[in-house]
């Protein structure tokens, strides 16, 4: 518990540093872009634009990721539940105008029943992975990496590779205009509150602090890593639904290796991989960073496959970067 | 340990046994002709596990030091790439090197080698001397290496292979080089200062350090020889399909990962036999192999195939458990 107030006589708020961080990393952009192409890449509103739109999904995943890592876990098997939950959220989103329907006679449905759909699978997809864990303790990145090949297979299977599209023209509300990033922020308040001000927060810190002393003091472990591999799994079915709006179609590839831009986020945002610390706020920040990264690079005119090789190195140097923080703080 | 009448790796070979058995019946029942006997599906499960199998070896011994490596497919398939590109025979349409053309199997093989070697290295470095989970570094590795494998020729192939390099793949090869991998470190890991500090470390690393073991120096080593391997699978698959393909290798770590813990390695670190590995992969074979005989969609498999890896996890959770409970 005592991480939560450790650091609160410090006159700056936590993320500071991270914010500081985002700006520098604007602001090379923002010089690279004057000498390279002779224009602004901050002051661009079309580009500020996309890139919030573009990190609003991801986000929605990390902000589920944040609280696993809090609690000390790890979860590998986001992107391919975004896959499953946004296929099966698909194929009951259809017009009874779609050439070949999944479910011919279960087209025109109102938009509550694919969004409800989706939630579920991903929460139940997440309440596996918290099940496994929770019950034969094996470690966390192995149980989720199985879901992660389990669960995309799974969406192969579903519609046997085949892409679902033309949904109902009201389904298309979730990923239309600046719908996701409302629904973004909305999430990232109510977990934010979540987080710093109820028992399912203090829980959640307490375990990734102790799991010991958190059993000791009362609280049901296991139930509570169920329930936040769970909560996560929601979170990641609600990016499926829209994802899928968005992109007006669903396909079994959807996702692949978000749960690694998720987890950059949540790390680059200052949450340590050795569990107890970290908070939302500094995972927006981290999604926000992550965005801009991937809009500069594209903005420079740099191949994408290096875009893959820098995340991949970004995300060792952000955990490279905590773990050095903390043998400080214990130095101490 | 040594008063057990059967040797270690005894269980899991009876449960090859039986799986191979319940296809044979499955065989006959459903497909109405048998599953092993079929000089033609012997063959090719054992090439199929070959690959998988010289990665397994190198999986197998970072699992012990309590390690992993989710890397190894992405690396081999950088290690194919670039092997190939030191393989092209003259007269080729997209030679890579221009002036580089036959040059001996020697070359693009130790080529193959190195940059395995070399990417194991940054993998091992970083966990060893940064102390974070080695599960992050290396799916770093995995993503920057695939990035790597593709960016190499700008996406497209490598293709128009020497006679000399395609041997390697080609006929009952990769076999004979899965075995001596597998004899080679069957016997390092049993009989030398290797071996002995490899399980040192991963059964209790403080006790290692105290007793003398440079144990962050023998974790490069070991997350080396790991990408060596990894490596070698490479140039092997690569010279199999004679072209590398920088999408090849895909999820192999997995595979392999598979096939040491059903093969008795504990991912708790310093439990684990080569021999039990060359078991674990011969299942996996037989397993895929099976689900293709019996028509199975290729969907299932991929379930299958996290189910097998979650069960042999828990397993070997439990049989760690009780042991630690009887202490």
């Amino acid at each position: 518990m005592s991480n939560i107030t450790q650091n609160q006589s410090s006159p700056l708020p936590r993320e500071t540093g991270i914010f500081l961080v985002l700006i520098g990393v604007a602001l090379v952009f923002e010089a690279a872009g004057w000498m390279i192409h002779g224009q602004s890449f901050v002051f661009n509103t079309q580009r500020l634009y996309i890139i919030v739109l573009q990190m609003a999904i991801i986000g929605i995943m990390a902000v589920g990721l944040t609280q696993i890592i809090v609690m000390a876990g790890i979860d590998l098997s986001g992107g391919s539940v975004v896959a499953f939950a946004g296929l099966v959220a698909a194929s009951l989103a259809q017009a009874s105008s779609a050439g070949e329907a999944v479910y011919p006679s279960l087209t025109d449905l109102p938009i509550i029943v694919p969004l409800l759909i989706g939630l579920a699978i991903g929460a139940a997809l997440g309440f596996v992975n918290g099940s496994i864990i929770a019950i034969t303790g094996i470690p966390p990145f192995i149980a989720t990496l199985a879901i992660l090949v389990i669960a995309r297979g799974l969406a192969r299977w579903y519609t046997s590779g085949k892409q679902v599209s033309f949904f109902t023209p009201e389904f298309a509300v979730f990923g239309s205009g600046a719908t996701p990033v409302w629904i973004f922020l909305g999430v990232v308040i109510v977990f934010h509150v979540l987080m710093t001000r109820t028992l399912y927060g203090r829980r959640t810190y307490a375990i990734g602090s102790n799991e010991r002393a958190a059993r000791m003091a009362g609280v049901n472990v296991g139930r509570h890593k169920v329930l936040v591999y769970s909560i996560a799994g929601l979170l990641y079915g609600l990016a499926a639904v829209i994802q899928t709006s968005r992109a007006e179609t669903a396909q079994s590839g959807t996702g692949l290796m978000w749960e690694l831009d998720a987890i950059s986020a949540v790390v680059i945002g200052g949450t340590s991989l050795m569990g107890g610390i970290g908070r939302i706020p500094g995972t927006v920040i981290g999604v926000l960073i992550l965005g801009v990264l991937t809009s500069g690079f594209t903005f420079l005119g740099i191949n994408v496959f290096y875009i893959a090789i820098v995340k991949g190195v970004i995300v060792v140097a952000a955990v490279v970067a905590d773990q050095y923080r903390h043998r400080n703080k214990r130095g101490k | 340990m040594s008063k057990r009448l059967l040797p270690a790796d005894a269980s899991i070979f009876l449960i090859l046994i039986g799986v191979a058995l319940t296809f044979e019946l499955l065989g006959w029942l459903v497909m109405g002709q048998s599953f092993i006997f079929n000089t033609r599906r012997l063959p090719i499960i054992v090439l199929q596990v070959a690959v998988i199998g010289i990665i397994a070896i190198g999986v197998t011994q970072v699992i012990i030091t309590g390690g992993i490596d989710l890397s190894s497919g992405s690396v081999a398939a950088l290690s194919g790439m670039v092997a190939a590109s030191f393989a092209q025979a003259a007269g080729g349409s997209s030679m890579y090197f221009a002036g580089l053309a036959d040059l001996p199997t020697i070359v693009p093989l130790v080529v193959g080698i190195a940059v395995g070697c070399a990417a194991g290295w940054v993998n091992g470095a970083i966990t060893a001397y940064t102390g974070v989970p080695p599960f992050i570094p290396t799916l770093g590795m995995m993503v920057s290496a695939r990035g790597l494998a593709v960016l190499y020729n700008n996406g497209n192939p490598v293709i128009g292979l020497t006679d000399g390099f395609t041997a390697l793949g080609a006929g009952a090869t990769p076999i004979v080089i899965f075995a001596v991998v597998a004899l080679l470190f069957h016997i390092v890991l049993t009989r030398t200062l290797y071996g002995r500090r490899t399980y040192a470390v991963g059964s209790n690393a403080e006790a290692a350090r105290t007793s003398g073991i440079n144990v962050k120096a023998h974790k490069v080593l070991v997350y080396t020889i790991a990408g060596g391997l990894a490596g070698l699978a490479g140039v092997v698959m690569t010279a199999r399909a004679t072209m590398a393909q920088p999408g090849m290798g895909l999820m192999y770590e997995l595979d392999a990962i598979s096939a040491a813990v059903i093969g008795g390695t504990s991912l708790f670190g310093g439990r684990g036999r080569v021999s039990g590995t060359v078991i674990g992969v011969l299942i996996l074979g037989v397993i895929t192999s099976g689900f293709t005989f019996l028509r199975i969609d290729f969907y299932y498999q991929e379930v299958a195939k996290g189910l097998i890896i979650l069960a042999a996890v828990i397993a070997d959770r439990y049989r760690q458990g009780v042991k630690f409970g009887m202490r």
